[in-house]
């Protein structure tokens, strides 16, 4: 999985622990799925779908970055905003081809969680297939900024330092937007009231439609820096929307800050848990994690349920 | 279900249990393939299409019918081996069904398939700290008997299903899809009937990953626990429809077809048109293919 640091075998101690190499590495993984869950969160919390390909777009922003580094020499960095425009397209799509006629039809909406969700699983399927039968399945890969950074004791390759950084940035610059910006505060509205959001005169539709759009982006964005590490293929992006999944639930399904919160969490619980047990772990960490918190909380760990 | 249902079933039924006679192994693959959906889907149907609860973690049962089988073939006859399946499937149901239909709505779906995946992560780790990539199947019976077992399993599937649907539990459960509060205020047993469903629906998927072991030979986890597998019955429950017994029937024959024109030679297409006729059912013919034959019907009329 993305960031997660490898580490010699063998008796555990204190010093690798608590060293900033652990630290930095459990701060690169968290920033990405923070970003990755941020996504599928404004998406589930203004629509209420479910979005299970979140993760192909992802796919879709690494495609994007390989091949406009492969094929024109333009740089990952470049290719963010291109990948974010692709997959708000796609998100512009999809709401009026698919998702306005779900949410218009009440016998559908009046299930729009489960319907919503085998939707994208028919939209994850056909962008996989779609993506295997263009490009081949075959994984592929390209160097960027591989170069190793010392500070102190910790080292660190130059694309995971700029993977955090425009993680980081962007997480935590949407927050800020959401905070202070009126149309995040539209957003916050519908996500906690839509009804009561239209009747004191938030434009919902608009809100959704962007939304969506946004949502989408900030994955392909997320699906640039990935590709920047670590091989693609078109089946990459299942473990990226279970995780994100993972984040989502812990922190609450719609809480947007909880999710960013979460995102880092469970980089640190990944990071740390690998370290302590073994990478084999990992999988049965985070299922356990997920069902656990399920089981006990359905609503978030870290919040109160949002009122659906 | 009339009469004359009730007798076509029976005739197809029928007609299945003599394709061993042809002596095709292709035909028999494909007919089994077909039992064993229907028995999936109508297992399924159990629960999901009567409250609402959709699970999506299906694949555990299957898996863990499974592997108890492949356990216990060192020391078990295999009729044994198979009941031994189905019995650990339901109790597996029954013992995490309490905590786990406590969660409603969304939060069930992605709970049952979080589920299937965490037990198929255990089973991975159990089996390579065990020493053990696989294991092999020797002296499975012939083809042509597992096919009469696998139909056996779908007639008893769409049987208990159909009365489920009948009887005073599926009543109970229709109750709780419109309003679980309300009906549990008038007296319905709701956590009783959700987990007598439960665990039904989980029986027949054990004994099915069971006999999916003697016909493929080979056991290994990723692929007894493959999730596309719980995402197939949900995609054909929905094709054919579960207002009754048919829609399953038709929604696995659908796609069983579909996978054999297109699976061996162009696997990704068959992908994509699995997944476009998603949409195109959820959005435009949300009550599956018996819905459509249904107004079919009346518009002749």
């Amino acid at each position: 999985m993305p960031g997660a640091a490898t580490f010699p075998k063998g008796p555990l101690q204190m010093d690798i622990i608590l060293s900033g190499q652990l630290l930095f590495s459990a701060l690169v993984s968290g920033a990405l799925y923070a970003l990755v869950a941020l996504g599928l969160n404004l998406v589930y919390g203004t629509l209420r779908l479910l979005n299970i390909a979140h993760g192909e777009l992802v796919m879709i922003g690494a495609y994007t970055a390989f091949w406009m580094m492969t094929l024109f020499a333009v740089p990952p960095l470049i290719s963010l905003p291109l990948a974010a425009l692709l997959c708000a397209g796609l998100g512009w799509l999809l709401y009026f081809g698919i998702f306005r006629r779900l949410l218009r039809n009440p016998d559908l909406a009046a299930r729009v969680e489960a319907n919503s969700l085998i939707l994208f699983y028919g939209i994850s399927v056909i962008l996989q297939n779609t993506t295997a039968l263009m490009f081949t399945s075959s994984a592929r890969g390209y160097a960027y900024l591989g170069n190793v950074i010392t500070v102190g004791e910790v080292s660190m390759t130059g694309n995971r330092l700029l993977s955090l950084g425009v993680a980081g940035t962007l997480t935590i610059g949407m927050l800020l937007f959401l905070r202070f910006h009126i149309f995040g505060w539209s957003l916050r509205a519908v996500i906690e009231r839509k009804e009561a959001a239209r009747v004191v005169g938030v434009n919902v539709d608009q809100v959704q439609v962007i939304t969506i759009c946004a949502g989408f982006a900030v994955a392909g964005v997320a699906g640039v820096l990935v590709s920047m590490t670590e091989q693609i293929t078109p089946f990459m992006g299942f473990p990226f929307t279970i995780t994100a999944f993972v984040v989502i639930i812990v922190g609450g399904l719609g809480n947007i800050p909880s999710g960013i919160l979460a995102g880092f969490a469970l980089g640190f619980v990944e990071t740390y848990g690998i370290a302590l047990t073994s990478a084999s772990y990992r999988s049965i960490l985070i299922y356990g994690l997920f069902v656990t918190v399920l089981l006990i909380r359905p609503e978030g760990l870290f919040s109160r349920a949002v009122k659906s | 279900m009339n009469l004359r249902t009730a007798a076509l079933l029976g005739l197809l039924a029928l007609g299945t249990a003599l394709l061993p006679l042809l002596g095709s192994p292709y035909v028999i693959g494909v007919a089994f393939n077909l039992m064993m959906w229907i028995a999936l889907v109508q297992s399924w149907s159990m629960l999901s299409a009567t409250t609402g609860y959709v699970s999506l973690g299906h694949v555990a049962f299957v898996g863990i019918g499974a592997y108890v089988f492949v356990l216990s073939m060192d020391f078990l006859p295999l009729p044994l081996g198979l009941g031994l399946a189905a019995l650990s499937a339901g109790f597996f149901a029954l013992v995490i069904g309490l905590p786990v239909l406590r969660v409603r709505g969304p939060y069930f779906v992605i709970l049952t398939f979080g589920l299937s995946e965490l037990v198929r992560n255990i089973v991975l780790r159990i089996e390579s700290a065990l020493g053990s990539f696989g294991r092999m199947i020797f002296d499975a019976p012939d083809p042509g008997v597992l096919l009469w077992w696998m139909l056996a399993l779908a007639i008893a599937a769409t049987v208990v299903a159909h009365k489920i649907r009948d009887a005073r539990l599926g009543r109970g459960l229709a109750a709780l899809r419109e309003d679980e509060v309300a009906a549990e205020t008038v007296g319905v047993a709701v956590a009783r009937l959700k987990l007598i469903a439960w665990v039904a629906s989980a029986v027949i998927p054990g004994a099915v990953g069971a006999l999916l072991l003697l016909r493929t030979g080979y056991f290994e986890p990723g692929q007894a626990f493959d999730p596309i597998i719980s995402f197939s019955i949900v995609t054909m429950a929905l094709v054919g429809g579960t207002e009754d017994a048919r829609g399953p029937i038709l929604g696995a024959a659908a796609f069983v077809l579909l996978s054999e024109l297109l699976w061996s030679n162009l696997p990704q297409l068959y992908m994509i048109v699995l997944g476009v006729s998603l949409i195109v059912f959820i959005l435009f013919l949300p009550r599956g293919l018996i819905g459509l034959f249904g107004r079919a019907r009346r518009a002749a009329r």
